[in-house]
């Protein structure tokens, strides 16, 4: 039915704009819409020049920019009201079974096929519309599209002098690890003290082999902990009964590499969230890290990480795997969605900003301009120009092909934070050992998952293929 | 109406009941704005979450029944180790804060009475840290604790010292929460100590003098026990706030590292915002009023116990 009323107000739009049926030119003149949006570049980009679109459409749309600790709050907040207050939502990927489940957003699969060839549906990486689908519906569309992957000093790398001092330490060749044993060698060589040489140079301050995210804040610890735990072949759920199944031999062997990485890591590490610790590799103050490309984006950007104003060389690589064979990557989108209360002509409105803030020719612009975006449409990370500019563009395009979505449980939350506090407990030492505090977790999980029924909790971890793209 | 003796006029009879009725009315009138706000700030909410305290309300996934679970929430915080440890962190808090507060304050009040030169100015100076927003409190220290960049280690280092993981270690965050909200608090001690040392009566105080005592002697054996009513009234009013701490930790340290600075609003806000476990949330809020109102409780009686005492 919704669909239908949308169908019908983007007919009347076009009946008005085709036949000049009314003096008013622009199809969503007096719409106001708010976005409640978060301050990272899948919003900063397009929020200054919104007016464009104010300019191209009439609508006017105010983007409200807030951390990312704390957003979700406030779009669950949004989702519960009867009367919402911003009709357009920034959603992480993870965010779509909870918000889908909930009835919280619009399904944008008609919309889409609708204007496929307008928005480019073949243009984009099949698993950034899957990251954004709850059981098998459309319910936010990518404007940025990440994967999990390492950036690491490259100038550091190929120094002669590091180059032939770690190949006489650890007996192989100084280069991007393919395995997590690699990683904590690359680590541990690189983590200098003050006043000792790096490169060549008398260091005036600490050097940090890597710098992860242990902080329990927003369970910002799990964002690098399950990759790895991904990586070392664990999961989340149990296939059989849709229970945690997050306490297995895999999942307590990431969290004890996570542990062993500890003294390379600045001595701040519980506390480090995403922000803090991208700063170390966008100061230049770290060898290695592990992180979501969207902010890879930053270190190409002299304005955004002092790495790219000091000249420093940043090179990008795929994440390491347990025994260094390739595995699905680890992937994530940051999307906008429709908050499912808004009237018709917000929705449609919405959409049409959707289309124009994600639009090929917009990613292009910012990519242009330096100031990309994590992308998610092909044919801007196969541009060989773009891929020149930006090095990670080719490592984002070739990792897609074998990729799997990242957590989308309705209970993504809860299991976020219970295992964020578990974690960074085990971390402080608080806890004695990864499976002690894996298995409390666990158990805090399923005791909220344990009252429904084992059909509904099945239900909840089938990734059912997007029907924008199969039916 | 009729005129009474001297100049006073006394009102009797049907116009007496009339003027009392329109007095009446115009207290009501006069009273309703505040009940109103009073019932749709305080008591509505209270009772709703009187409500929801007996209720599987999950605000994020409204596809679980909003039903009637009868005591279950409350069993499950009595019972929940969690909770437990937060309480143990708060009342941790409570005692580090409060034991310092005290000492420092009447220290500082005993300070401020002197008729020196810039008391006055220094009275005043010394305030400002109450009259700041909490967040704002935490903002400040965390630009001080900030691991790289904070001054309290720049200053540290310039001395020659390690830096101190203030806020990103579980040894030093609870602390670290404490010197926050001392710098904060230990003015209202001050200031309540100040205005109670002014108004002693002098008599005792020179003759104590007379009797050859010494300064300590007099402080301990004169100045203290007459202090002792002020002094307890002060800390339960601070121990009831310290109970309730939320910005500052907020702001800090979000009850981290691992569960360090958990404390009992920290407990809350988690069920409530971020289970969205508001059934959960609620009935752990009363549990907590009921640890406070046992605490006023206690503050009563020995308040009562001190002016009995005083009186014999």
């Amino acid at each position: 039915m919704l669909h239908m009323k949308s169908m019908a107000w983007a007919a009347g739009v076009a009946l008005f704009v085709t036949t000049g049926a009314i003096a008013q030119d622009k199809p969503f003149a007096g719409v106001e819409l708010k976005m409640l949006g978060i301050g990272d570049t899948s919003v900063t980009r397009v929020a200054p020049i919104v007016a464009e679109f104010e300019e191209l459409t009439g609508a006017k749309v105010q983007i409200d920019q807030f951390p990312y600790p704390g957003l979700i709050d406030k779009i669950v907040i949004e989702a519960s009201s009867n009367s919402p207050t911003y009709q357009l939502l920034w959603v992480d990927s993870p965010w779509v079974g909870m918000l889908g489940e909930a009835g919280a957003l619009m399904d944008l699969t008609e919309l889409a096929k609708r204007d496929a060839e307008e928005i480019g549906l073949a243009d984009i990486i099949p698993i950034q519309l899957q990251e954004n689908t709850w059981q098998g519906d459309l319910l936010a569309f990518p404007a940025s599209g990440m994967i999990w992957s390492v950036n690491y000093r490259k100038d550091l790398f190929e120094h002669p002098d590091e180059a032939a001092a770690f190949k006489a330490k650890y007996g192989y060749d100084l280069a991007p690890a393919k395995t997590w044993d690699q990683y904590r060698d690359i680590a541990e060589f690189f983590t200098r003290k003050s006043g000792e040489m790096l490169a060549g140079e008398k260091l005036d301050k600490d050097f940090y082999g890597t710098a992860q995210a242990y902080s329990r804040v927003q369970g910002a610890i799990t964002h690098d902990y399950f990759p790895i735990m991904r990586a070392y072949g664990g999961d989340y759920w149990d296939p059989q009964t849709g229970l945690c199944a997050m306490d297995g031999e895999p999942h307590v062997k990431a969290a004890e590499f996570m542990k062993a990485l500890i003294p390379f890591n600045p001595p701040d590490y519980l506390g480090l969230m995403w922000d803090l610790r991208t700063g170390y590799m966008e100061r230049g103050e770290t060898a290695v890290s592990g992180y979501w490309s969207v902010r890879t984006v930053r270190l190409t950007n002299p304005a955004e990480a002092k790495i790219a104003e000091k000249g420093l060389v940043v090179g990008y690589a795929p994440s390491p795997t347990e025994d260094g064979n390739p595995q699905p990557t680890y992937t994530g989108a940051l999307s906008f969605g429709i908050n499912s209360k808004a009237t018709d002509q917000q929705k449609e409105a919405a959409w049409a900003f959707i289309k124009w803030a994600t639009s090929e020719k917009l990613m292009r612009r910012f990519a242009e301009d330096g100031q990309g975006v994590s992308q998610f449409r092909k044919s801007i990370l196969s541009d060989p120009a773009l891929q020149k500019k930006y090095p990670y563009y080719k490592l984002l395009l070739e990792t897609q092909d074998n990729a799997r979505r990242r957590i989308f449980h309705p209970f993504y939350q809860d299991a976020e934070e219970i295992f964020g506090v578990e974690l960074n407990k085990y971390m402080a030492g608080e806890t004695a050992t990864a499976a002690e505090a894996l298995s409390t977790a666990c158990a805090a999980v399923n005791s909220r998952l344990s009252i429904f029924s084992v059909e509904q909790r099945l239900r909840w971890i089938d990734d059912v293929p997007a029907k924008v793209l199969n039916d | 109406m009729t005129a009474g003796a001297g100049s006073s006029y006394i009102i009797e009879g049907p116009a007496m009941r009339h003027q009392v009725s329109r007095n009446r009315r115009i207290a009501v009138f006069f009273l309703l704005p505040a009940v109103v706000m009073l019932f749709v700030t305080t008591i509505y909410p209270m009772l709703y979450a009187g409500w929801l305290s007996f209720r599987n309300y999950d605000l994020a996934k409204p596809f679980i029944p909003r039903i009637y679970v009868g005591t279950a929430n409350y069993a499950e915080v009595l019972t929940s180790q969690p909770f437990f440890h937060a309480l143990v962190t708060t009342f941790k808090l409570m005692a580090m804060t409060l034991s310092v507060q005290l000492v420092l304050g009447v220290g500082m009040a005993l300070l401020v009475i002197q008729k020196l030169p810039g008391m006055a100015l220094a009275r005043t100076l010394l305030l400002i840290p109450m009259m700041i927003s909490p967040v704002i409190v935490g903002l400040v220290w965390l630009f001080l604790y900030f691991p790289e960049l904070g001054y309290l280690n720049y200053f540290i280092g310039l001395v020659g010292f390690e830096p101190v993981p203030w806020i990103t270690s579980t040894k030093w965050a609870l602390t670290a929460i404490a010197i926050a909200d001392i710098w904060q608090w230990t003015p209202f001690i001050m200031m309540g100590t100040a205005a109670a040392l002014q108004s002693l009566p002098a008599e005792p105080f020179e003759a104590a003098r007379i009797d050859g005592n010494s300064r300590l002697d007099v402080f301990l054996h004169v100045t203290l026990p007459q202090l002792k009513p002020v002094l307890i009234s002060l800390l339960f009013l601070r121990a009831i706030d310290a109970f309730k701490i939320y910005d500052i930790i907020f702001v800090l340290t979000k009850g981290g590292p691992a569960d360090s600075t958990e404390v009992i609003s920290l407990y809350i806000y988690r069920q409530s915002f971020t289970f969205w476990r508001m059934g959960v949330g609620a009935a752990a809020s009363f549990v907590s009023l009921v640890i406070i109102v046992v605490l006023i409780t206690l503050f009563f009686r020995s308040m009562q116990r001190s002016q009995s005492a005083q009186a014999r």
